[in-house]
Formats: C-alpha cells, sequence, structure tokens
C-alpha cells in the first residue's frame, strides 16, 4: 500500500496505536508486531511476495550465523559467497531474466544464429532491489567481523522488513539499523512531533510537486516525437523535479513514519540539486545507495587494483568509479539505458576529477567575492544541466528514443516555442517549483527543509505555515492515483 | 484553517493556480437558469431527467405543441448519485405527472464529478450536498463544497444573473438547452464495452425508489447516439436487458434510424433537426401506448 493511498492512512495510526499501547510490554512483542505489521503492508500489494521477503530473512539469517560460528576460513569464505551468490541471485533471476535472455538472443542473432528461448512472465516483488542490498551490507559486515551476527530471529526479520523503508529504502546498514531492534524504544513525543513533519514535507514533494511535474514530464516524453526540441528540455526539467520530489518525498516520509517508531534511520536525501560538482550531486542522492556502492564496490575495487603493479595509473584512476556507476545503472533497471546513464555519470566523474581542481584553483583562489560566487552559481546550474542530460536516458523508453529525444533538443527546433494549451498550467507549476526551491535553499543545512523552518515562530503562524502546506497538497494533489517512481526498481 | 486557505484561495487565486477548486457558476450547461427557472415551472406533465443527453434532447417546445408541459433537471455528465439529491430538493416542487429517466450507459461509470460541481456552484447547498460528497469522496468535491458554502452563507450570488445566450447554446424556458445547429463530422470508433457493474446502479435503484415512493410513474429511455459510437459498443443488448428489468425501457438507437452527419453535432448529441424527430416520435410512442400524462 502506497504511502499516499487512504489503506496506509488507516494502517499507519492503527499500527501507531497498538505499537506503543498494546504491543510495548516488552521487545519482543514489540518486534514480532512490527515483524506482523510489515508482512501486512508487503502482502498488500501482492501475498506472493512474502515469499520472497521470507525466503531472503531465513537463508540470510543462518548465512550470518554460519559465518560468525564457522571458524575454518575456507568454509567461512564459501559460506560467505554462497550467501551472495543466492541473494544476487535471487534478484538477478526477478530482475534481468529477460533482460539477459532477450539480449543474448539478439547477439546470436547477430551472427546469424537464432536461438528459440521463451521469456518468462516474471513479476517482480516490489522492493527486492532495496531490501537485498540491504541484506547483502548485512552478510558482507558480518563475514568481515564488522557485525555480529543477528542470534534473535524476530529482530532480524523486523530488521529486514521494517516496513517504512522496505520498498524504497533508505538502504540501511545492519550496523546502525539492527541495533536499534535490540533496544527498548520509549516514546519520544519531539521525535514524533518532527516526524510528523518530515511526512508532511514528504508529501507536499510527492504530491504536489513530483505527481504534477509526472502529468507534464509523461505527457512530453510519451509523445516526443510531436514536440520540438525547446518542449523536450521543458519534459526533461519536469522529470528532474517529478524523480527527485517522489524518491525524496518518499525517503521523508519513510524516514518520519520511523521516527513516529521510535526509530532513526539515515538520510538519503540532501538537496541534491544544489551540488556544485557531480561527485558532491552523488554524496547527496540516493545516499544510501551511493554509500552502499562506495563500501562494497568501489573501495573494494580501487584497493584491489592499487595492488596490482601492473595496472597503468589511469586504470586505478577511471575503472572503480566507472565500474561503480555501471553497477549503479544495472541496479536501477534491466534496460541499456539505465546502463548507459550509470555509464554517462562514471565519466563525469572520471573527466570532473582531472578538471575541477585546476578550475577550483583558477576561481576560488579569485580576490573578487562576485567572481567566485558567480562561479558557485555556474557549478551549480552547469551540474544540474549534467544530471538533467543524464535524465534523459534514465527516462527514455530506451536507447532509440533517447537518441531521438536528444537529436531534437541539440536540433534548431531548440528555439521554436510554440504554444499548447497545457502551457498556462505547466507555468503554474514552474511557480510552485520555485516556491519549492526556496523552501529547500532556506532549509539546506538541515536532515530535511522544514526540519527547523519556523521553529522559533510564534504557534499561530507555524500552524498557518503547516496549514499552507497541507492547503497546497489538497489543492494540487492528483486526482488519479501516480505511483512512486522507485517502486519498479 | 484549510477552509479559510480555500476561500482565500478560491476568491483572489488566478484560475491557472486552482487546480483542485473548480466552482462553476453559471457553468456550461445553464444549471444555474435551470435550477431559477424551477420556480416558475406549473403544471408539471412530465419532468426529464439525466445527463445533457437529457437537457440537450427533450425541447420542452415541441411537447408543448402536443399540449405537454416539460421540464429538464440534468446537468453535464450528471450521474445518478446527482439525479438523486436533485429530485430530492425539487421533486415536491416540481411535481410531475410522469418522469421520462434518460438512461445512457455512459453514466453507470461516470465518477460523476463534473456534474458535482455543477451542481454545488449553481444550487443551493445542504446536508445533501455534504452526504454527496462523502459518497464521490473526491478531493475536488469536498473543495468547491467548502467554497460553496461561504458563497451560499454570505450570499456572493445573489446578484448573478446568467446569460441566456452563451456561445452557441441558448437556454430556452423549461431547461432546455439549444445548440446552434452544426454537424458531427463522421469518425470510427475503436471496440469497446460498457461498464455494466459499479456503484451508479445501486444510486439508480435508489432514484426510481424515490420516484416510487411519490407514485409518480416513470419511463426510461434511451436517446439516440451516432450509430458510428452507438454499434462500437459489443454489449449494447446486454445494457437493455438490464434496463427492462426496471420498467418500462425505450432505446431509441433501435426504433428509428437517423443520419450521424445530419442529425448530430458531435459523437453523442443531437442536433436540433435530430431533436425535432426524436421528440416527434417520442411522442408519438407516449400517445399510443397510453403513457402520456393523460393515461394513468
Amino acid at each position: 500500500m502506497p504511502f499516499n493511498s487512504i489503506d496506509f492512512a488507516i494502517f499507519l495510526p492503527v499500527v501507531f496505536i497498538l505499537y506503543w499501547f498494546v504491543a510495548n510490554k516488552n521487545l519482543k512483542i514489540q518486534n514480532l508486531f512490527i515483524v506482523a505489521a510489515s508482512y501486512l503492508f508487503y502482502g498488500w500489494w501482492d501475498w506472493r511476495f512474502l515469499l520472497s521477503i521470507l525466503f531472503i530473512t531465513i537463508v540470510d539469517y543462518f548465512v550470518g550465523l554460519g559465518l560468525s560460528r564457522e571458524k575454518n576460513e575456507t568454509k567461512r569464505r564459501f559460506l560467505f559467497y554462497t550467501g551472495i551468490l543466492v541473494n544476487l541471485g535471487f534478484l538477478g533471476f526477478f530482475k534481468y531474466y529477460n533482460f539477459f535472455l532477450d539480449n543474448f538472443v539478439t547477439a546470436f542473432s547477430f551472427l546469424g544464429i537464432e536461438i528459440k528461448a521463451q521469456s518468462l512472465d516474471i513479476i517482480l516483488p516490489v522492493g527486492i532491489s532495496f531490501y537485498t542490498f540491504k541484506v547483502l551490507s548485512y552478510i558482507i559486515d558480518v563475514y568481515k567481523k564488522q557485525l555480529e551476527p543477528a542470534t534473535d530471529f524476530v529482530a532480524y526479520s523486523a530488521f529486514v522488513a521494517f516496513f517504512p523503508q522496505l520498498v524504497a529504502g533508505p538502504i540501511d546498514r545492519g550496523t546502525t539499523l539492527l541495533p536499534q531492534f535490540h533496544k527498548e524504544r520509549v516514546f519520544d513525543y519531539n521525535k514524533a512531533v518532527d516526524g510528523l513533519r518530515q511526512i508532511l514535507w514528504g508529501l507536499f514533494k510527492k504530491m504536489v510537486i513530483a505527481d504534477n511535474c509526472a502529468e507534464f514530464a509523461n505527457l512530453i516524453f510519451n509523445n516526443s516525437t510531436e514536440y520540438p526540441g525547446s518542449i523536450l528540455l521543458l519534459g526533461v526539467f519536469f522529470f528532474a523535479f517529478q524523480i527527485y520530489g517522489d524518491f525524496s518525498g518518499y525517503s521523508d516520509i519513510a524516514i518520519g513514519i520511523s521516527r513516529l517508531f521510535g526509530f532513526d534511520l539515515m538520510k538519503n536525501f540532501a538537496f541534491p540539486y544544489f551540488s556544485r560538482d557531480i561527485g558532491e550531486f552523488w554524496r547527496r542522492w540516493h545516499i544510501s545507495l551511493s554509500n552502499w556502492l562506495r563500501d562494497y564496490v568501489f573501495f573494494p575495487l580501487r584497493r584491489k587494483l592499487l595492488r596490482q603493479k601492473s595496472l597503468p595509473g589511469w586504470a586505478v584512476q577511471f575503472l572503480p568509479p566507472l565500474v561503480t556507476m555501471l553497477v549503479s545503472g544495472i541496479w536501477h533497471g534491466a534496460n541499456w539505458t539505465f546502463v548507459l546513464w550509470g555509464a554517462l555519470h562514471g565519466i563525469y566523474l572520471i573527466v570532473e576529477n582531472s578538471l575541477k581542481p585546476v578550475a577550483d584553483r583558477f576561481f576560488e583562489k579569485s580576490s573578487s567575492k562576485i567572481v567566485s560566487g558567480l562561479y558557485r552559481g555556474f557549478q551549480i546550474g552547469f551540474t544540474f544541466a549534467l544530471v538533467c542530460f543524464g535524465w534523459i536516458f534514465f527516462r527514455a523508453d530506451n536507447l532509440a528514443h533517447a537518441m531521438s529525444i536528444l537529436a531534437k533538443i541539440f536540433s534548431g527546433s531548440l528555439i521554436l516555442l510554440p504554444y499548447y494549451d497545457w502551457q498556462e498550467n505547466a507555468k503554474a507549476l514552474i511557480i510552485l517549483i520555485m516556491f519549492f526551491l526556496c523552501v529547500e535553499w532556506l532549509g539546506k543545512e538541515d536532515q530535511y527543509a522544514v526540519e527547523r523552518l519556523g521553529l522559533n515562530w510564534p504557534r499561530p503562524v507555524r500552524w498557518v505555515f503547516y496549514s499552507s502546506i497541507i492547503f497546497l497538497i489538497g489543492m494540487f494533489v492528483q486526482t488519479t492515483e501516480v505511483p512512486f517512481l522507485y517502486f519498479r526498481f | 484553517m484549510y477552509s479559510l486557505f480555500i476561500i482565500l484561495w478560491g476568491n483572489y487565486a488566478p484560475d491557472t493556480l486552482k487546480k483542485n477548486l473548480n466552482y462553476p457558476l453559471g457553468s456550461y450547461g445553464h444549471m444555474y437558469s435551470r435550477i431559477q427557472n424551477i420556480k416558475e415551472a406549473r403544471d408539471v406533465d412530465i419532468l426529464v431527467l439525466g445527463s445533457s443527453h437529457a437537457y440537450r434532447g427533450f425541447d420542452p417546445r415541441i411537447f408543448k405543441q402536443h399540449g405537454l408541459n416539460t421540464f429538464n433537471l440534468g446537468s453535464s455528465a450528471q450521474s445518478h448519485l446527482q439525479t438523486e439529491i436533485l429530485l430530492k430538493r425539487h421533486l415536491d416542487e416540481i411535481d410531475p405527472k410522469l418522469i421520462i429517466y434518460e438512461v445512457y450507459a455512459g453514466t453507470f461509470s461516470s465518477d460523476g464529478v463534473e456534474s458535482s460541481l455543477d451542481i454545488i456552484a449553481n444550487d443551493k447547498n445542504d446536508f445533501e450536498s455534504i452526504k454527496m460528497a462523502l459518497a464521490q469522496n473526491h478531493i475536488k468535491v469536498y473543495n468547491a463544497l467548502i467554497y460553496g458554502f461561504y458563497r451560499d452563507v454570505f450570499r456572493k450570488n445573489i446578484n448573478y444573473k446568467e446569460e441566456l445566450v452563451k456561445g452557441e447554446d441558448t437556454y430556452i424556458e423549461g431547461g432546455f438547452v439549444e445548440k446552434e445547429l452544426r454537424y458531427f463530422e463522421h469518425m470510427g470508433f475503436e471496440e469497446n464495452g460498457w461498464n455494466l457493474k459499479g456503484r451508479q446502479y445501486e444510486y439508480f435503484e435508489r432514484v426510481l425508489l424515490l420516484i416510487k415512493e411519490r407514485d409518480i410513474p416513470v419511463i426510461l429511455v434511451q436517446a439516440p447516439i451516432t450509430e458510428s459510437m452507438y454499434t462500437s459498443f459489443r454489449n449494447n443488448s446486454e445494457f437493455d436487458a438490464k434496463m427492462k428489468q426496471y420498467g418500462v425501457y425505450y432505446n431509441f438507437n433501435e426504433l428509428m434510424e437517423l443520419d450521424d452527419e445530419v442529425h448530430f453535432y458531435n459523437s453523442h448529441h443531437l442536433n436540433q433537426n435530430g431533436v425535432e424527430i426524436f421528440n416527434t416520435k417520442l411522442i408519438e410512442i407516449l400517445f399510443e401506448k397510453g403513457e402520456s400524462t393523460n393515461t394513468p
């Protein structure tokens, strides 16, 4: 059940009341209740998904225990790689089977060999990419002895299935989240109020910004052959805010809900569109995935390459970011557009690592505040433009679609400004986006934009502000359901 | 606080920023004039209920030529939920001798939001409006209702006068809207099926019960639509069979042949040429079958 649904609006208060007033007798009952609520939440989509999460939970629980009890290093390594393979194999089957099969058949057809292969009608369990990476980090940390394995199956099950973050993250680690299931939770009023504030802001991002941007982004992308380059560029702009509002909104709601239940999840977005370079963008966008890839792909790969004395310097410098971003691309979906998007960001990082130090030395040493201020503004704008360029591949249906859009954007039709009757509504949306960006800019030093905004205001003024956000949701919410984008990952 | 914002926004925000606040006072379809006209309705023989097929398809002037006083109580995309509300408010005042209930399969799968907004803006609001909003559970209806109550309480519409002629539409006393003569340009339709399930059937039955409680005879009539559109639906006979279960029912798509490009102005609305032929045929059937007001 999506966070912005009536079903969830009924589910959450019921679970909240039962959690704090009925299940708070002891820790085990509280954790068991979380498992039950989480399974109900997940099964609401499709009861068959429960088989997937139950399987992963059981396998990884026993792998974790085995890793801590097994003293023989060879057997430990065997158990570790078995755990990794089972999890990745599970994810790979559900997410990539048909993609690999189709490409396998296509590759052989180029050689003139026809292979008859039946693609399967596979239902992708919602959130499988997220919780698979969560449990992978658990296995890796236990193997590296950075984390004690869970011995309480109920607590471990609650950690894996914890409903606020189950279907779209943040991808919390066992090192930070699992201990919270071993500690008694006490209701903290201030924490709960803060959580509600974050939920409200998350709902605004999703229902006002993301869903309204989706209307225009979908209209433009799905009919891209009918629009000139200028309108396609507008579509990319709307998609940029659709995906940001959608995903960061979800994260805000997930984190806010967790705080209602006494849990602290990791921050997942830190105002990424204010980034001054791509490296910073990836430290601010989907932080939980970026950190996961950094710790489990980038650093290990870099260490391994550094040990290879025969490798040229450029290989050590270029391969880790490129491979890491390719993995990121593949994680997002079974389509070459995602692979290309990942590769593009890898190339961005490589070029940036080479050129940025030179540019920074020149502009930041300038004694003129205006010049350095303009440079900072340029950096933010240029980084946003690079990110939007990547979003074209991310959003397009396939490579041909992406290329056709790019061809039009970089053509003479970029300067054409025909009128469409939906443009008045699009202008209104741009006003909303500007308001949104102002609020985000004011709160950019905080965990989320409205964390401290208005806390020093008189209570009536503060309530007017929160009421105005609720009002804007009521005024601009889409009347047909717009699913969260990241559910498809 | 939310209500206050709705009122301020409704009064001062530009239309492009009123995505979910639609208060269509004096809207397309002349609902405001129709409701005001009820006060002047006297000795009504036939009350016509339904959607735009009703208020654009049944011309009181033609019925008058045959000695029948007719009043049209329909609105654009009116679903049976709204029909029930309008009857509860105005049936006793109109007090007809016969009701012709225009039934179009499309209204059974309609959410009726457009009609709800029409009624909220152009008729008085009361507890029935609140029940209607709760039944529809749609943000636009809730927002319009809040704004509608404000406008009713502060009598903001008291001096409003609706133009009888708006563009191609002219309001005719008795609830009819005549469109300037236009002709439909033929187009093909993809094969489709009517949705024969849904909550609207529940409201439809409640309307029939309401009418039955007043001892008013009712006839169900499906007004003609273009043949090209009608034949694109594969389950017309199923819909007919369902309607026949409720009583006397005439499907004029089967009873008469009209020319899509002569008698219609769009795919499912008669132009004035078509209205004349349709109404004449209907009146003929009413007298023939003894279903006019002269026969109990």
